[in-house]
């Protein structure tokens, strides 16, 4: 099973903007523009890798949410969608 | 001395031979040309520029030649180089000062890296900067003429140009080509604004330029910090809103619209998340100069902790 973690979260500038965060990626020079929601994932992923399913538990306990069978389909575009940005990597379950 | 205290056969002498040498806000300018149509109009709209001194080196060596055509043998064509290249291919003779003042805009944006270089027109008021980004066909050469016509000091009509360190914007005023139906508009609320020769037939339509004030030229070494940033749309018969912009929004545009926010990496991120965390930013939408003018003052007449 696929885990999840950043790529150099400690190297990202995170800047709070009343709930909306942009993020800095100095090693792609791109700017990030992300919700509360994408922003927790990147933490998450930031502590420790994490599998998708995981990471879907940790989200639901952070902001409380309801069981939903379309969360972790949403989760899985979001983490693909910043794979694609380089900001997240795939890495081995031994990892 | 100023290039309007030159005759007008000294001024020839200089554009035909070593250059006529200006300084454009931070930039010094060398432009060559031997296009007596062109000499006649730089004449006019440049004569507000101060002469380089001698000592002082040129950051840009533009010139406007003729040029022939194999394919269009009788036309009368000119070509825009700068340093010796040719960004553009050559245009009809009558587009000449239209292509040079763009000319020498895309060598700013293609060259400038030291400054971050915001798609914004910029004016002064009350000792700060009013910011205006907007896209192309927004309206904001035009409302910047109405500005610095009632006693807005002109920055750009089309680069805020800001040092990312210290956060000061430096004036760069130069020739903003109104385009199409703004040139009757601003003749029409303007007749004391001086409007160079109307060029039809370019990529943009017709343009005409207006001169920047010489009193804007004459202060174009005061550097400013910016107070408040208005993205502006000019929408016909609209009502006016000046409505507040959430910050998070004023970064996206701002970054998205910045000739080198990527280039400059995590300097230009440092730079706008600062700007934007001390700048009131706002959308505009308008329709008549009377309502904006007297919005946008209101707006700039607030001492700093009542925005």
């Amino acid at each position: 099973m696929d885990h999840w973690q950043v790529h150099g979260f400690s190297s990202l500038r995170i800047e709070n903007w009343d709930g909306e965060f942009t993020v800095f990626q100095p090693e792609s020079g791109k700017t990030h523009f992300l919700n509360e929601m994408g922003l927790q994932v990147l933490i998450m992923l930031g502590q420790s890798p994490v599998t998708l399913e995981g990471l879907c538990q940790k989200l639901s306990e952070y902001f409380t949410l309801l069981p939903d069978t379309q969360f972790p389909e949403q989760i899985a575009r979001t983490l693909q969608r910043f794979e694609a940005l380089g900001l997240i990597v795939r890495v081995k379950e031994s990892a | 001395m100023r290039a309007g205290q030159l005759s007008r056969d000294a001024f020839r002498v200089l554009l035909t031979g070593s250059g006529l040498r200006v300084k454009t806000g931070p930039f010094n300018l060398s432009i060559r040309t031997r296009l007596p149509q062109l000499i006649d109009q730089l004449y006019r709209m440049y004569a507000h520029y101060s002469l380089m001194g001698e000592a002082e080196i040129a950051e840009f060596h533009v010139r406007v030649i003729s040029r022939c055509s194999i394919r269009r043998p009788f036309a009368r064509l000119i070509q825009f180089e700068v340093d010796g290249r040719s960004p553009f291919p050559p245009v009809p003779a009558e587009q000449a000062l239209a292509t040079l003042e763009w000319g020498i805009n895309l060598a700013i944006a293609m060259r400038i890296n030291h400054l971050l270089l915001f798609h914004s027109a910029a004016v002064e008021r009350n000792g700060h900067v009013l910011l205006l980004p907007a896209w192309p066909g927004s309206g904001k050469t035009t409302l910047c003429t109405a500005l610095i016509h009632r006693g807005y000091r002109l920055f750009s009509d089309e680069f805020g140009l800001m040092d990312p360190q210290s956060g000061a914007f430096f004036p760069l005023p130069r020739l903003m080509p109104l385009k199409n139906r703004s040139i009757e508009v601003i003749r029409d609320y303007l007749p004391e604004a001086v409007l160079g020769p109307e060029i039809p037939g370019t990529l943009k339509g017709t343009v005409a330029h207006v001169r920047p004030p010489q009193e804007s030229i004459r202060r174009t070494d005061e550097t400013a910090q910016s107070r408040w940033i208005v993205f502006p749309k000019w929408s016909t018969g609209a009502a006016l809103q000046l409505e507040p912009l959430p910050r998070s929004e004023a970064f996206l545009l701002l970054a998205s619209n910045a000739f080198n926010y990527e280039l400059l990496g995590e300097t230009a991120f440092n730079a706008v998340t600062h700007l934007v965390r001390n700048c009131e930013c706002r959308k505009l939408v308008y329709s008549d100069f009377d309502s904006v003018l007297a919005a946008l003052d209101a707006l700039t007449d607030m001492p700093a902790d009542m925005n």
